[in-house]
């Protein structure tokens, strides 16, 4: 039952005092505003969120001087109609409403005779501001990256869609951490299904806390057992921006640097942000290279095994004989000689990951360079399977979506196992059953292999834009996730050219 | 929302009965045509084409005819108890398909990728894959056949152009030589490698639009004939008609001894396997989809997961039996050409007459249009 907020200034302050008992972090203050000082109000807020230094310039200080200099009679009067001049306040009627707007960073304000909890909004709990990206790096484009504060990167969103289209829908996800959820979206473009499709998934689910936009990823997509994600992060908001542009809905939540777009495809987590701001040449290079990239990460070593072990006959003579060559010397089969070699770069990519930057860079280096040479002079592998890591390593780097190369990943230890063990029967076998998962594989909808599959939809050139990135002048329509009727994007005006 | 439809386009369904019929009739009909006439096997060809058009023209008016699914279309126009009986009929036909498939598969997988391997193991395995790509319906399945289409349509294409440098033109000849039987016993050869085209009759309910399939199936056929032939006089041309009558499957031998340019991989076979590979999964996978779904419309079952159960258990059954006995292979010959052939065809013919006698001449493409 909810805690109304009464016009009796003490009975509030007992109220909000026994909801937030114990909670040192939040600080409390009873100041007397008024001409003579005849009237108490009660300011509540957490420690870090409201300027103590400028503490005149801030929102409530600005709002508490104005009522300072104020009779009495019109204060109420005052608050209730223009809600203390400050234009983002917000009134609240119920304790609860009051208690979660204070928890979102802002400050709470209770005056004697007034019915309704003032929410002010100031500094806010501490971010890191905008910061260039760690992941996801260009070559041409916006460095800007998200940061872990909803609304920062909200407004980052909006400074590059500034139409009234572009819709922010909100809800809370967390029982207890009542985290923001931001649906972002541009009205004309989507279709329909999807967004309703999205809120249902977001109401199917209760947790305690959601910390990060990794837990409401893993509770809203279908196939909870496939390795292959089923949204597409990003943590730059010209890639969002993008993605809305297409038709696409970008998912924000509060304390996460990470958006999660969909629907997605195996085609949209290839592509990266400058494939659009470079020459189509440029791009559709990478494009290719990024395409082989991903397939040979998950596949190479396997290929490897199947070759050499099973089916030597394909290779020229002298590159059989030097593989046979380089192998003299190692006790270990060469499946067990992959795995090692596959094992020790795992750790050591996992080590990079966890210690700090410099470090990280360092391990990568003394793993590479030293361990794999060492394993070469002491003959437990190959130079040849360390080259073969070494290339699967760099295809799996080259896959710009983390979530998506990690499948892969994991997908190639099945493909060492398979090849290893049944040569290119094996690999063929691994690749049906990958290919059929994939076309059984859907995003919202939408197939995870399009524009591949079902390409004969009409009006429809997502083609264009898959292994080639045909010049901007042919991309003119938008892709499939767009409602059909605004698939448009591009017009050239010949009169004008 | 956008794909979850259940229903599959006219491009993915051509695509699916183009690797349906091109992956068994390219690899044992070369060798068969030549043993049977010589250098005459694109009259065989053109025979069974023409035999395989007129299956289609009957299959066409049907599928017209068809208000919902075939099980009921054949219910309402001979009664339920010939119905049931045709149902039994054609999942003989398809299961035994499967498992015939199964069976060269398998062999083919063991002969050139894994001679130590399994029997056993490997039908297992491709049984496995087959029934993970049926039970999520036929809209995944339609969607593997359509990427997988072009990723091996050109390499194929690339090594029968490459392949014609090894052409003799003299090895066409002599040419009109063989009887008059041997064109006759090689066009049944192909028509029986035509029959899955046959399963059309039960896609109606799963495509946008239905009456167009035999549309569909007609353009496979020219497409799949085509192609079997130009494979053939290649086959013909460099291997000649003696030889070729005793290679089993003599396009995989070409395969092996085509160079590619720059000479790095000398031998093709192993990776080029892997078209016909796919292209016998793919009937592998149309005959266990069909047969499962007959059983599941014949027992009213609600979610197919038992209906796919018998189904792999039966297909597996069938090819473990023709691995182990040799009789059994050649029984399946001798049903597919006395039995299934006019039986499929016969069925057709059947339920066009009755249903014109019953409903009359004029119920054609009224009733039709699709649901």
């Amino acid at each position: 039952m909810a805690v109304q907020i009464v016009q009796d200034l003490e009975q509030n302050i007992k109220n909000f005092e026994d909801l937030f008992a114990d909670c040192a972090d939040i600080k409390r203050r009873r100041i007397r505003v008024g001409e003579q000082r005849e009237r108490e109000c009660y300011i509540a807020y957490i420690e870090v969120s409201l300027s103590n230094v400028d503490w005149e310039d801030s929102a409530v200080g600005k709002f508490l001087q104005t009522l300072q200099g104020m009779p009495e009679g019109e204060m109420v009067e005052y608050v209730r109609k223009n809600i203390g001049g400050i234009s983002d306040a917000q009134p609240f009627g119920t304790l609860e409403e009051a208690a979660q707007g204070m928890l979102c960073g802002d400050t709470l304000v209770f005056l004697e005779g007034y019915d309704k909890a003032l929410k002010i909004p100031d500094k806010g709990y501490p971010g890191r501001g905008v910061y260039e990206t760690e992941s996801e790096k260009i070559i041409r484009g916006s460095n800007e990256g998200f940061s872990e504060s909803i609304k920062l990167n909200t407004a980052l969103i909006r400074k590059r869609l500034r139409s009234p289209h572009v819709k922010v829908k909100e809800s809370f996800a967390g029982k207890r951490t009542n985290t923001n959820v931001d649906l972002v979206y541009m009205k004309d473009l989507i279709h329909p299904g999807v967004l309703k499709e999205a809120e249902k998934r977001l109401g199917e689910f209760e947790i305690d806390g959601a910390l990060d936009s990794g837990i409401i990823e893993q509770l809203t997509e279908k196939r909870k057992y496939s390795p292959f994600p089923q949204f597409q992060t990003t943590q730059r908001p010209d890639r969002a921006a993008m993605a809305i542009l297409e038709g696409r809905i970008v998912m924000l939540t509060d304390n996460s640097p990470v958006a999660l777009i969909f629907p997605a495809t195996y085609n949209t987590f290839i592509q990266t942000s400058d494939d659009y701001y470079s020459r189509w040449e440029i791009a559709s290079f990478t494009r290719v290279l990024r395409y082989l990239a991903s397939f040979l990460a998950m596949v190479f070593p396997g290929l490897y095994l199947a070759m050499t072990n099973f089916h030597t006959q394909i290779l020229p003579t002298d590159l059989l004989l030097s593989l046979a060559a380089a192998r003299q010397g190692v006790p270990f089969p060469a499946l067990v000689e992959v795995l090692i070699m596959e094992m020790a770069f795992e750790l050591l990519r996992e080590a990079g990951v966890r210690l700090p930057g410099a470090n990280g860079n360092t391990i990568g280096i003394v793993g590479g360079l030293i361990i794999g040479q060492a394993a070469v002079d002491a003959n437990i592998v190959s130079p040849i399977v360390v080259i073969v890591v070494a290339l699967t390593a760099l295809c799996s780097f080259a896959v710009p979506n983390e979530e998506l190369g990690t499948a892969f990943r994991i997908l190639k230890f099945a493909f060492i196992f398979l090849c290893g063990w049944m040569g290119f029967f094996g690999f063929l076998a691994g690749l049906l059953g990958v290919l059929i998962h994939l076309s059984h594989l859907e995003s919202f909808g939408i197939p995870y292999l399009a524009p591949f599959v079902g390409a004969d939809l009409s009006g429809y050139q997502d083609e264009r834009d898959t292994f080639l990135r045909l010049p901007l002048e042919f991309l003119k329509k938008r892709p499939v996730y767009t409602r059909e009727g605004a698939r448009t994007r591009l017009r050239i005006n010949k009169d004008k050219k | 929302m956008f794909a979850d439809n259940w229903k599959i386009s006219l491009r993915q369904v051509k695509r699916l009965l183009i690797l349906d019929i091109f992956g068994l009739s390219s690899l044992l009909l070369p060798g068969m045509l030549s043993s049977l006439t010589g250098a005459d096997g694109v009259f065989c060809l053109l025979l069974g084409m023409a035999g395989g058009s007129l299956l289609l023209l009957g299959i066409g008016v049907n599928l017209r005819q068809m208000k919902e699914d075939y099980y009921h279309y054949m219910a309402e126009t001979v009664g339920q108890f010939l119905a049931d009986f045709f149902m039994v009929f054609y999942f003989l036909y398809f299961i035994t398909l499967c498992g015939f498939v199964l069976y060269e598969t398998a062999t083919l997988a063991l002969s050139w990728m894994l001679p130590d391997g399994s029997f056993w193991g490997v039908c297992v395995l491709l049984l496995l894959l087959a029934a993970y790509g049926t039970i999520r319906g036929i809209e995944g399945r339609a969607r593997i056949y359509e990427i997988l289409f072009w990723f091996l349509g050109v390499p194929l294409l690339v090594m029968l152009f490459l392949a014609m440098q090894k052409v003799d033109s003299d090895r066409w000849a002599p040419i009109v030589y063989s009887e008059g039987g041997g064109i006759l016993q090689g066009g049944l050869s192909f028509g029986i490698f035509l029959l899955p085209l046959a399963g059309i009759l039960f896609l109606k309910p799963f495509c946008k639009e239905g009456q167009k399939l035999a549309s569909c199936a007609r353009t496979a056929l020219f497409s799949v004939t085509l192609l079997d032939g130009v494979i053939y006089l290649i086959l013909l041309g460099v291997f000649g008609s003696n030889t070729m009558g005793i290679l089993r499957r003599p396009a995989i031998t070409l395969m092996g001894m085509i160079n590619l340019p720059g000479g790095f991989f000398t031998r093709q076979d192993v990776v080029m396997i892997s078209v016909w590979f796919f292209a016998l999964f793919a009937l592998l996978h149309t005959g266990l989809f069909q047969s499962s779904l007959i059983i599941k419309e014949v027992f009213h079952e609600e979610r197919g997961r038992w209906s796919l159960a018998a189904a792999v258990a039966l297909a597996f059954a069938v090819a473990v039996a023709l691995f182990h006995n040799q009789i059994l292979a050649e029984a399946y010959g001798i049903y597919q050409k006395w039995i299934a052939l006019p039986g499929i065809a016969m069925i057709s013919l059947l339920l066009l007459m009755v249903h014109w006698i019953r409903f009359g001449k004029g119920s054609v493409g009224k009733k039709g249009g699709g649901r």
